[in-house]
Parts: structure tokens; sequence; C-alpha cells
């Protein structure tokens, strides 16, 4: 039996482990059936009460979704970890740490990846995107994912106890995703709001997206600024969750 | 240059608990693992085997002292260590939302087999822990035992050189836990090191080369279970029912060990006679039988506990 004394190389296994958090997540068909009711419900809602935001609410739908995703992941992680101890199966393995947490995300958003795209159909239908708009999305919502799960992940290790996941998890998600300008237009909000709005990404991403559908809306100043915090906040949180996995490996 | 599968030299632990008394869990631990060796480490309840597993498959840091792994220390070359592990946790379970082949099969293409081999692979571990009838159910659908043993085909499927066990077998029915034995055999013999905790001290004789006893964090004895069983002085035990408070009749014909139902008296062939002559006498129900590695287990454990007192 020989060792190899060179280092692993980064996110050795990441197909791998994404492929098995797949099979897990799709033999659980109620979850992913029921993660667009809290989507569904306010788009009932808007379609209700304001016909004509239904365009904007669709849009803050998709980014909404992809933002739940981390929360998704914070229970995921948190369930094998506490629940089943199978984080010790997996990272006393070649499996590179950082392979854990992104094929575990990855693995949840693939699964949860087709009633998103027919809310995304949904809203084409209803908004006919252009080819900016369009760009402009898959850009946003990817740097929304990646936020939402680096954050999901990071929290789910702080964490001994499911029951006292749960409420966290809870607040962090609805409060980040359902209260900022998502759902509704960010000129609808208070002007200090519509500051720090641009700060909270999934805010910023339904911002910059929906510029690009009505324009006018955002200063020169509030485009970069929407644009460059998603971007930075994004490649941040990211980066420290494959030095936080890496890291969490060994507890103290 | 052929270093050892495991060194562990003078490791201690000490948890740090919120609001509470910090926690030595290990006050250094020094041992030994050669390749090719199955080793069990045996202790009660709390005694540090958790710990120490932990620390030597990088999963914990220690508070000092050091591991290596084949050469590699654990702390400075986590990433080279765990290239070469496989483990056991204490209560892990199976993903719920797979099947055994299913948990086999990913967690083979995770540590980087090739499909091909991870199937193969797969196929043999599934059939050495004769889980083939409920190899396509969800394991949330198997009873303990066999989640168990997906757990343990999991890990055995690697042929990992070296392999963490921690109570392998515990909820396994006697055939599943002698499916283990002789898996755990037939890994050594192809090369694989095997360092295992367990409860079962038959277990423990019947797998191990060696094994260590820890008691509050520390080792006690270490040796061969036959090693350790003439520590208790004598070969045959006589097992008196409900005579815990006879010690002084029969404490001149060997040592003694108390447990709730009975009296035991380690001894020796030639004594046996005479022995029986007094429990006859006395209207007593006495059984004989060959010492066991659990008696060992109690006499030692016992003695340090009276120590520490
Ligand atoms: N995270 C922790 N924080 C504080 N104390 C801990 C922690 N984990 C273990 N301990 C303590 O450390 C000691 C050793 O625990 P460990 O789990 O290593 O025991 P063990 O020998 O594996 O026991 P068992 O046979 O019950 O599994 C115990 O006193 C335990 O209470
Ligand atoms: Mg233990």
């Amino acid at each position: 039996m020989t060792l190899s004394t060179t280092r692993p190389r980064a996110f050795r296994g990441l197909l791998a482990f994404a492929e098995t958090e797949l099979r897990v997540q799709l033999h659980e068909e109620a979850a992913i059936l029921t993660s667009m009711v809290v989507q569904v419900v306010l788009l009932i809602f808007v379609s209700i009460l304001a016909p004509s935001l239904l365009g904007v609410a669709l849009v803050g739908a998709i980014v909404f979704s992809f933002f739940a995703l981390g929360q998704r992941v914070l229970n995921e992680a948190a369930f094998i970890r506490v629940d089943h101890r199978l984080n010790e199966l997996y990272l006393a393995s070649p499996l590179a740490p950082e392979s854990y947490f992104f094929g575990l995300s990855l693995g949840v958003m693939v699964a949860y990846l087709a009633p998103i795209l027919l809310v995304a159909l949904a809203a084409e239908l209803v908004v006919h995107f252009t080819l900016v708009s369009a760009v402009t999305i898959v850009l946003s919502v990817v740097a929304v994912w990646l936020f939402s799960c680096s954050i999901g992940y990071i929290v789910s290790t702080l964490f001994r106890d499911m029951r006292a996941i749960w409420p966290w998890a809870s607040l962090l998600y609805n409060l980040f995703g359902v209260l900022p300008p998502v759902f509704y237009p960010i000129t609808s909000a208070p002007v200090a709001i519509r500051w720090i709005s641009l700060f909270l990404p999934p805010s910023a991403a339904t911002a910059l997206i929906n510029e690009t559908i009505t324009p006018a809306n955002l200063t020169g100043l509030q485009i970069f600024l929407a644009a460059a915090s998603l971007a930075v906040e994004a490649a941040l949180v990211f980066l420290f969750a494959i030095y936080w996995a890496r890291r969490s490996v060994r507890e103290e | 240059m052929s270093p050892e599968a495991l060194v562990a030299d003078r490791v201690r632990k000490t948890y740090r608990v919120r609001g509470g008394a910090p926690v030595d869990a290990l006050s250094g631990v020094s041992l030994r693992v050669g390749k090719g060796e199955r080793v069990a480490l045996l202790g009660r309840n709390g005694a540090g085997k958790t710990t120490f597993l932990k620390i030597a498959s990088t999963l914990l840091a220690p508070t000092s002292g050091t591991v290596s792994v084949f050469g590699h220390e654990v702390q400075a070359e986590a990433d080279i260590v765990r290239s070469s592990i496989a483990v056991v946790p204490q209560e892990g379970k199976p993903f719920f939302h797979l099947t055994p082949r299913e948990q086999v099969y990913t967690y083979l293409r995770a540590r980087g087999f090739d499909r091909a081999s991870a199937k193969t692979r797969t196929g043999e571990a599934l059939a050495q822990m004769e889980l083939e009838e409920v190899a396509d159910r969800l394991n949330i659908t198997l009873s303990g035992g066999q989640r168990q043993r997906t757990m343990v085909a999991t890990v055995i499927a690697t042929e990992a050189p070296l392999l963490f066990l921690d109570e392998p077998t515990i909820g396994m029915d006697p055939f599943a836990r002698r499916g283990v034995w002789e898996s755990m055999r037939r890994l050594t013999r192809r090369g694989s090191t095997i360092l295992l905790t367990t409860h079962y001290l038959d277990e423990a004789e019947a797998l191990s080369h060696r094994l260590y006893i820890i008691e509050r964090g520390r080792v006690l004895v270490d040796g061969s279970a036959e090693g350790l069983k003439k520590e208790v002085g004598g070969t045959l035990r006589v097992s008196i029912r409900g005579g815990q408070d006879l010690a002084e009749t029969f404490s001149s014909f060997g040592s003694l060990v108390r447990d709730p139902e009975a009296l035991h008296i380690i001894t020796t062939p030639e004594r046996l006679v005479e022995i029986m002559g007094v429990a006859v006498g006395m209207r007593l129900t006495a059984t004989v039988g060959p010492v066991t590695l659990e008696e060992a287990f109690l006499k030692v454990v016992g003695r340090s506990i009276d120590a520490e007192n």
C-alpha cells in the first residue's frame, strides 16, 4: 500500500459528493414540491393587490428561491453533522473539506432547480426579458446563491443542537429574503431602507435585474453600489466558507 | 523506512465547557499500532476512547502531545493523513434518504474510486455485511443493526490503510458481529491496520492482536488478551450464585471478582475440587468456566477505581 505524500488537490471529490447530496435530496420529493410555497403565496397576494407589480414579484421569486437554498444547505449540513455524524465519515477521508461544503450546496441546488425554472418561465411569459436582463439575472442569482449557501454552511457548523438551529435559520432567511425589497420595487421602500437594501445580496440582485427591465429607478451610483456589493460580498463570503470548511474539520 | 501505522505521544485533551469546569478527557496517552495490526481500545464510558480516535483521525485538536499516522503528523499534515484513513464514527448513521448500495457506492466515489471499482467494492462490502436483501431500500426503513452494518460496509469497502472503528458492532446480532470480525481479519490480511473500540470483551478477545485499557484518560494496561487474563491470577473462574457476601470464605482460594449476581473466584485447576467441596457443603450453586477478558477487565479497572478512591 503506497501513500502519496503530496497534498491532495483542492475541490477533490466535488462532483461525486454533489451527486451524493443530489441523490439524497431527490428522495425527498415533498420538500422539493413545497419549496415554492412562500413564493407562490406572495405572487398570489401581489396579483390580487397590485397586478401591475406581478413582473417585479416574479423576479423577486426567482431571486428569493436561490437565496432560500442557503437555508436548505444550513439545515442539511447541520442535520447530517449533528444527527448522523456523517461529517466525521466524509471529513476524515480524501474528500476535500471544501468539496463537502460546496458539493452539498451544488447537490441541493440542482435538486431544487426544476421548480425555480418553472417560476423563471412564468416570469419570462409576463416580462419578456431582454438579453441584458437574462444575463443580469443569471449573474445575480449565482452571486446570491454563492452568498447564501456559504452563510448557510458556516452557520451550520456553529450549533450542536438541531432544535436550536431551526428558529435562527428561519429568522436569517426570512429577515434578509422577504423583508427587504425583493418581492416589491426598491422605490416603494423608505429611503433609508433603500440604501441598506443595496448592500443586502437578495435586494441588490433584484434592484439590478429590475433596473434592466424598467430603467431609471436607480442612480448610477446606486447601480454601482448594488453590483459591487453583490459581487464583493458573494466572493468574500464564498472564500471565507472555503477557508471555514477547511478549518472547521478539526474541532478545538 | 517503515513507519508504524500510528504513534501517539503523550496526548492530552482538556475540553473547555462553556460555563463549567474544564474536562480532562485524556491525560497523556501514548500508544503504538503496528502496520497490519488489529488493536482494541477498551475502557469504561467516558474513559476517553472516542476522544482519542477523533484526535487520531484529524477531527479534534489535542491540547498537547502528538499523533502521527504512517509518519505524518495529524495536525500539521492532516490532508495527507486523511487520504489514508477511514472512520466509523460512534453513533454514526447512514444518509436516511439513500439506500445501502447508494451509500457505499457514493462514498467510494467521493473518496476518488472510479465507477467500475466503486461498483465492485460496493457489491463485495454489501455481501460481507449480509445486506444484499435490503441493499436497495432506503436506509430510513432499515433496522438499527442494519443501519450500523451499512456504516461498517461503507468504511470497509474503502480498504483504507488505517481504519478507525468506534464501537462498530453496537446493536448488531451475534451473526452480524462475527461477520464484522471476519471482515476485519480479511482487511488486515490485505495490509490494512485497524484501531477499534468496543464494550464487547469477547469481541476484543476474538479480534485484536493487542489491546489497551484506558481509564480516566490514561493507559492503564496494554498487551494481549491472553497476557491480560494471566494478570488476574488463574485460568478458571468459579461463580457462586448469590455469594457476594461470602468473600471471606473463599478469599484463600484465589482472587475474587464481585458482581450483582455472583461472586467469582479466579483460581487454578488444582484448587477446583476444594472449592466445589466448600460450595456443595454450603448448598451453593457454583458454575465453572474459563477466565474471560471480561473478568480481567473488571479486575484491572476495578483495582484502579479502588486505588483512586
Ligand atoms: N465535547 C465535549 N465537551 C466536554 N466534555 C466532553 C466532550 N466530549 C467528551 N467529553 C468528556 O470527555 C470524557 C471522554 O469522553 P469520550 O467520549 O472520549 O469517552 P469514551 O471512552 O468514548 O466513552 P463511551 O464508551 O461512553 O463512548 C468524558 O468525560 C466526556 O464527558
Ligand atoms: Mg465513545
